[in-house]
């Protein structure tokens, strides 16, 4: 709900555009809660029956699921009613934003401009072109994506992403709707206490949620959160600024930055990679292993892969990749991130990945747990714990 | 009469989303059918909130001023009963896809009717 949205660049909604979004909330709730349980249901009951009828065995994998529960009506609710819930939940913040979209464009400057609270820096690039696979796609059925510009200086897609998510993530990822990289980056500087990064660059930002959080945990690095989307960013730095939390942003690409050679000590992503095709995706990781200092490390907060999962998780969340307008989805969690980084240039025995348990609802101790738990399994930094357990991020990378 | 929030801008987003525009009925209509209904069924909640605030605040002031209407907070308590009543509410405006799920985990035998002709 954008009553979480609690920083300067609020949006003044009505009563009922509020109760819309409240509506929205419920559905998704209601479509990932009853409709999913009774889709598995029906899987379980009907589906999986008649195909070890037919098959002599119970379907493997994901797209055999896909495959046999795709004609079955609930099938056919569950995908068009999340579809429409996922729409619903950009169209549920738009008419606000469009209606003080100028209004939005003269707050940012202001806060953008002042030094009052915070002093970090925004730069725009207006000659950088926009990767195909984000200049073509509404991604997330998110109409506009996080660059389409609407006229000088314009942030609306910012504010689209930030009170859309407030919307989609009902309260779940924290006041700041940062819970992923506070839990991650505590994680990490639990389990790494000697380790003292300097510059820390977080690549496709978007509205910033995932970079300040590095600030927090290092408050004497110089942070940096880069996209490709200029709304993004300037959206990104009135809201750091607003928060009074000094941090750089940058219209860039990941794939050519321009940063130095051996500029930074921690290059980091949030949900950054599942919307990038497998070759764009290689080369973001040479330009992190060229950027970062020997001793650096590059890690990234994602979706767990599917060889981790089970045959029906698996086609669960490889539905956005067919009907969530995330085509790279399911060739990402089919790749193997430590493969990736090896290609990269990174070394085998320098590759990690761990679960993080969510700060926000399990505590400070519980990461704490989590940690001397890894230390403890003799599994040196391959600490998966449970996936399935609770809230929990799962995040690989590897050390320079 | 409608609260309705002053235009300060001319500037015009997207609502919609470009591109194939995602489709799984094999019936033509029947998706659109279902955006339909989704977006009737927000209407409805809208309605709803909004008289649950209305009476709030009927009973707080014995009076009934839309200024007051437009500011309302509900109290945790209310907002409590108002998420409980809302989930309740989308309940039972899509039960007939709970239906199946139901029909199969009590079991799916019974006796046969008489043959459709």
């Amino acid at each position: 709900m954008t009553e979480n949205v609690n920083h300067d660049l609020k949006v003044d909604y009505s009563r009922d555009e509020l109760a819309r979004q409240h509506f929205v909330s419920g559905m998704r709730t209601y479509v990932l809660n009853s409709l999913s349980s009774n889709m598995r249901t029906v899987y379980d009951n009907k589906v999986a029956p008649n195909f070890k009828k037919k098959k002599n065995r119970a379907p493997k994998t994901a797209p055999e699921i896909h495959k046999a529960l795709k004609s079955e009506t609930i099938f056919k609710f569950y995908s068009s009613m999340r579809c429409n819930t996922q729409e619903m939940v950009w169209r549920s913040v738009i008419p606000g934003i469009e209606r003080e979209s100028e209004e939005l464009v003269a707050k940012t400057k202001i806060l953008s401009q002042s030094t009052q609270k915070a002093n970090g820096t925004l730069t725009v690039d207006p000659k950088l072109s926009i990767p195909r696979y984000t200049a073509e796609l509404d991604v997330h059925l998110m109409p506009g994506n996080y660059h389409e510009e609407h006229m000088p200086d314009d942030v609306s897609q910012g504010a689209i992403y930030d009170n859309g998510l407030s919307v989609f993530a009902m309260g779940f990822l924290g006041e700041r709707m940062d819970d992923i990289t506070q839990s991650v980056s505590t994680y990490f500087t639990k389990r790494y206490p000697d380790f003292k990064p300097k510059a820390i660059l977080d690549m496709g930002c978007t509205l910033g949620h995932s970079t300040l959080p590095w600030k927090e945990r290092y408050p004497q690095a110089e942070v940096t959160g880069i996209d490709v989307g200029a709304p993004s960013v300037r959206y990104a730095h009135g809201r750091a600024q607003s928060y009074g939390v000094s941090t750089h942003f940058a219209q860039k690409d990941a794939e050519h930055t321009g940063f130095a050679d051996e500029s930074f000590d921690v290059i980091y992503s949030c949900m950054f990679l599942h919307e990038i095709p497998k070759k764009n995706i290689r080369a973001i990781f040479k330009e992190a292993y060229r950027m970062l200092k020997p001793g650096g490390v590059m890690l990234h907060y994602e979706l767990p892969p599917n060889s981790m999962l089970s045959a029906y998780d698996s086609f669960y969340l490889d539905w956005d990749s067919f009907y969530n307008k995330e085509p790279f989805y399911k060739a990402f969690r089919d790749s193997d991130p430590q493969e990736e980084c090896v290609a990269a240039g990174f070394k085998k025995g320098k590759c990690f990945q761990y679960v993080a348990p969510s700060l926000n609802f399990y505590g400070d101790a519980a990461i704490a747990k989590a940690v001397a738990d890894a230390k403890l399994d003799n599994k040196g930094e391959n600490h998966m714990g449970r996936l399935v357990d609770g809230v929990q991020w799962f995040t690989f990378g590897a050390w320079k | 009469m409608f609260a309705v929030k002053a235009k300060k801008s001319k500037t015009k987003l997207r609502h919609g989303v470009k591109g194939k525009q995602l489709r799984f009925f094999g019936a033509q209509g029947v998706d659109e059918l279902v955006s339909i209904c989704m977006t009737l069924a927000q209407e409805l909640w809208v309605v709803k909130e909004r008289l649950a605030t209305v009476e709030a605040t009927a009973a707080k002031k014995g009076v009934i001023l839309g200024d007051d209407i437009e500011g309302y907070a509900f109290t945790p308590e209310q907002r409590a009963i108002v998420e409980d009543e809302k989930k309740k509410f989308i309940d039972r405006v899509f039960f007939t896809l709970r239906e199946q799920s139901e029909a199969l985990s009590a079991g799916q035998a019974e006796p046969d009717g008489p043959k459709v002709p």
